[in-house]
């Protein structure tokens, strides 16, 4: 029914369902003609072409999949379309789809959480073919909360036991620089602050590729990290005009939002890139602080192997003597000195090694109190003998049982 | 002049980055007692995940090693440490393929000398080698009390008690030793949290069953049952959780963007584990203390791989 229909205003074949409105809409794609519009009346749609046709004109051949289960597949069939997914990822999303709803534990979803399962599904076929979709960019689409799709999400990992590989943080990178808009000049974006887009998305990759060696990206959102790099790889490719805008206004001007843990990205950056430059012979003669570091993260990109070596002295030596330190800590080793690094002079104080770890790990918030079990409860055995006066003082007396029914207005 | 001064203050060139002083010998505990030892029974999930996630031994490397000080541990273990599967790019050097598990050390047969192995301490079974026990951080149990139960009146009646019947359809009472919390609903179950150990756990059910009684109740004390323990403990080294992701994908979650930690479903035993970059641990999912104990014993060498990833 309908199948060689045509664009009554340009003659195209090119018919689309566009489910971007309220309304379901059959266009054309060339002319932009509206054919038809959703009916009050709801029709079973014909399954060849999903187009709305009176139900004694349809097959019938879908009437054993339930309404719900339709809507849902068109749903993530929408999602693919809206993220120009390639044909097969739709595919696999609906068959996710299929098997999802008619899993016990899912079963029962309520309708909102079913269509963020239709999401959820979307999510992981991009993710098993490393295509980088974030949550957030999903939960946008689905105007979800992040909680609950996070916890849709996580179940139905572990209910259809999907294994669903990591994000590419390089895919990221690339994916994400496309949303900034630092590669024309326009009104936000003055001729000074216009970059070629090439050597930023490389410098930004070989940043962020820094960063997850020095470990600043295990158990981070990826974006704040990945902002913070482009931050860096922008003012750097031409200090001169740059150094002087904070990372807010170049997020301004890229047209993008900036995610708050991207300044304390960015500080930890700055810091590794400084105890790196301490190790560069000829910038050691500048003292650098955390701008004009920024001018010569061309040469520390470059030269990164070497210097992340020397810049940072092992875990294990904390323990042992100074004098075995490496040469990243010259200067006369005194014993006991924080972390086992010899404090030098104050321009040796930069090139103070720390060893390289997680950044949770160097600056430990609390000591966590270790529960060493008391004498009492270790010799427990569970069937104490219970005194009754350790029973009677969780018990309210008379007066106190009046005095709290009048507080709380009871008769 | 770097490589010369790396090389004699250091224990051995780092191949990468993130390689800095690592003395082997720890490593190998476990490679040997694994693969030569084998004092218990492997778990059979495991049996498919090869150590090569181990470092890689390159031939200039087991040169330089082999002028060192004779007290360190030789990396080779005659040519058996195969490629790390690890994404990066300066792992190219030859591979060496890992022997079957009988095949014992001296029977060297490629070209470079058998060097002396350290003489290791006998029979270490992998149980032994981490040396650390997790921390029992909290338990629920659920038992019956088998009555129907007044919450209004319970509440009115108790100090230690909460009642918020919009909020949240149970009494929410509380003890001070052990320091615990129950939650008592109308039917006549509770449960009980907080407690550090089976025997506190089941310790408090009671006080809070003797509170009920003595508020007038007929309660009993029926099918106490502990029906989870959580667990915690530090490997005290940095965790490369991607990489853990890649080689244990059937059994990791890893979603930065939702949750700084691993989630890792342990099958045999069914546990599930928290792992942070910082080399914290939770497990949970525990029915009985073995399970976690077994559990960390089981994720212990996995984690050690990812120790200094080279």
């Amino acid at each position: 029914a309908g199948a060689g229909r045509r664009c009554p205003g340009c003659g195209s074949a090119e018919l689309l369902e566009d489910a971007l409105y309220a309304q379901q809409q059959l266009v054309c794609a060339a002319c932009g003609c509206v054919l038809a519009e959703g009916l009050l009346t709801t029709t079973y749609s014909e399954e060849q072409q999903r187009r709305e046709v009176a139900y004694s004109q349809s097959t019938g051949q879908k009437e054993q999949q339930s309404r719900c289960l339709q809507r849902g597949i068109r749903r993530v069939q929408d999602l693919c379309k809206v993220l120009q997914l390639p044909a097969v990822f739709e595919d696999t999303a609906v068959s996710y789809f299929q098997r999802a709803v008619q899993h016990p534990a899912f079963h029962l979803l309520s309708l909102e959480k079913k269509e963020l399962l239709g999401g959820c599904c979307v999510f992981v076929t991009c993710r098993q073919h490393n295509w980088p979709l974030t949550m957030g960019t999903i939960c946008s689409l689905l105007y979800a909360k992040q909680e609950l799709f996070a916890g849709v999400f996580l179940s139905l990992q572990k209910e259809l036991e999907l294994s669903v590989p990591a994000l590419s943080l390089a895919d990221l990178v690339k994916t994400h620089l496309n949303n900034f808009r630092l590669f024309q000049h326009s009104a936000d974006v003055p001729v000074p602050f216009v970059e070629d887009k090439e050597k930023m998305v490389a410098r930004t990759l070989q940043m962020v590729e820094l960063a997850s060696e020095t470990w600043l990206v295990t158990g981070r959102h990826p974006i704040p990290i990945v902002t913070a790099a482009a931050f860096l790889a922008w003012q750097s490719l031409q200090p001169g005009a740059r150094l002087a805008c904070p990372l807010a206004r170049f997020c301004r001007a890229a047209g993008v939002d900036v995610p708050p843990p991207a300044h304390l990205r960015l500080k930890e950056l700055l810091e590794i890139l400084l105890r790196m430059a301490s190790q560069l012979a000829w910038l050691r003669v500048f003292n650098l602080d955390k701008k004009t570091v920024v001018k010569h993260i061309g040469d520390l990109l470059q030269h990164r192997v070497f210097l992340l070596k020397n810049a940072f002295c092992a875990e294990e030596e904390e323990q042992q003597p100074a004098a075995v330190l490496g040469q990243g800590c010259p200067g006369s080793p005194r014993a006991g000195a924080q972390k086992g690094c010899p404090e030098g002079s104050k321009r040796q104080r930069e090139g103070d090694a720390r060893p390289l770890l997680p950044p949770c790990l160097i600056r430990p918030r609390k000591r966590l109190r270790t529960a060493a079990p008391s004498a009492a409860a270790s010799a427990a055995s569970g069937d104490e003998p219970i005194s009754d006066s350790e029973v009677e003082q969780y018990l309210r007396g008379p007066d106190e049982i009046r005095a709290f029914s009048r507080a709380k207005g009871w008769p | 002049f770097k490589d010369d001064l790396s090389t004699s203050l250091q224990l051995f060139t780092p191949m990468s980055p993130y390689d800095v002083d690592l003395p082997i010998q720890a490593t190998e505990d476990v490679l040997f007692s694994s693969q030569f030892h084998q004092p218990k029974e492997l778990p059979t999930d495991f049996s498919s995940v090869d150590l090569s996630f181990l470092p890689d031994i390159t031939q200039d490397n087991k040169e330089q090693n082999l002028s060192k000080d004779g007290n360190e541990t030789q990396e080779e273990l005659d040519g058996s440490i195969p490629r790390n599967k690890d994404s990066s790019g300066t792992m190219d050097e030859s591979s060496l393929s890992y022997p079957d598990a009988t095949q014992p050390s001296p029977q060297a047969s490629d070209a470079c000398p058998l060097t002396p192995m350290t003489p290791m301490p006998p029979a270490t079974s992998a149980s032994e080698s981490s040396g650390i026990v997790p921390q029992l951080q909290n338990i629920v149990s659920t038992v019956n009390l088998a009555c129907k139960l007044d919450l209004k009146n319970i509440a009115l009646h108790a100090r230690n008690a909460e009642y918020n019947p919009k909020r949240f359809a149970a009494v929410i009472m509380r003890i001070r030793e052990p320091r615990t919390t129950a939650l008592i609903f109308s039917s006549g179950k509770m449960v009980c949290t907080g407690a550090k150990s089976e025997e506190q756990s089941r310790l408090a059910a009671r006080k809070y069953a003797r509170v009920v009684q003595k508020l007038g109740f007929p309660a009993k004390f029926l099918d106490f049952k502990i029906q989870n323990m959580v667990g915690s403990c530090d490997v005290r080294f940095p965790i490369w959780l991607e990489r853990l992701l890649l080689t244990h994908q059937q059994f990791s979650s890893y979603e930065p963007e939702l949750f700084p930690g691993l989630i890792y479903r342990m099958v045999k035993p069914r546990i599930v584990l928290l792992i942070f970059v910082s080399g914290k641990v939770v497990l949970t999912g525990a029915k009985e203390r073995s399970e976690i104990y077994e559990a960390f014993e089981n994720i212990y060498p996995i984690l050690k791989g990812f120790k200094k990833a080279s």
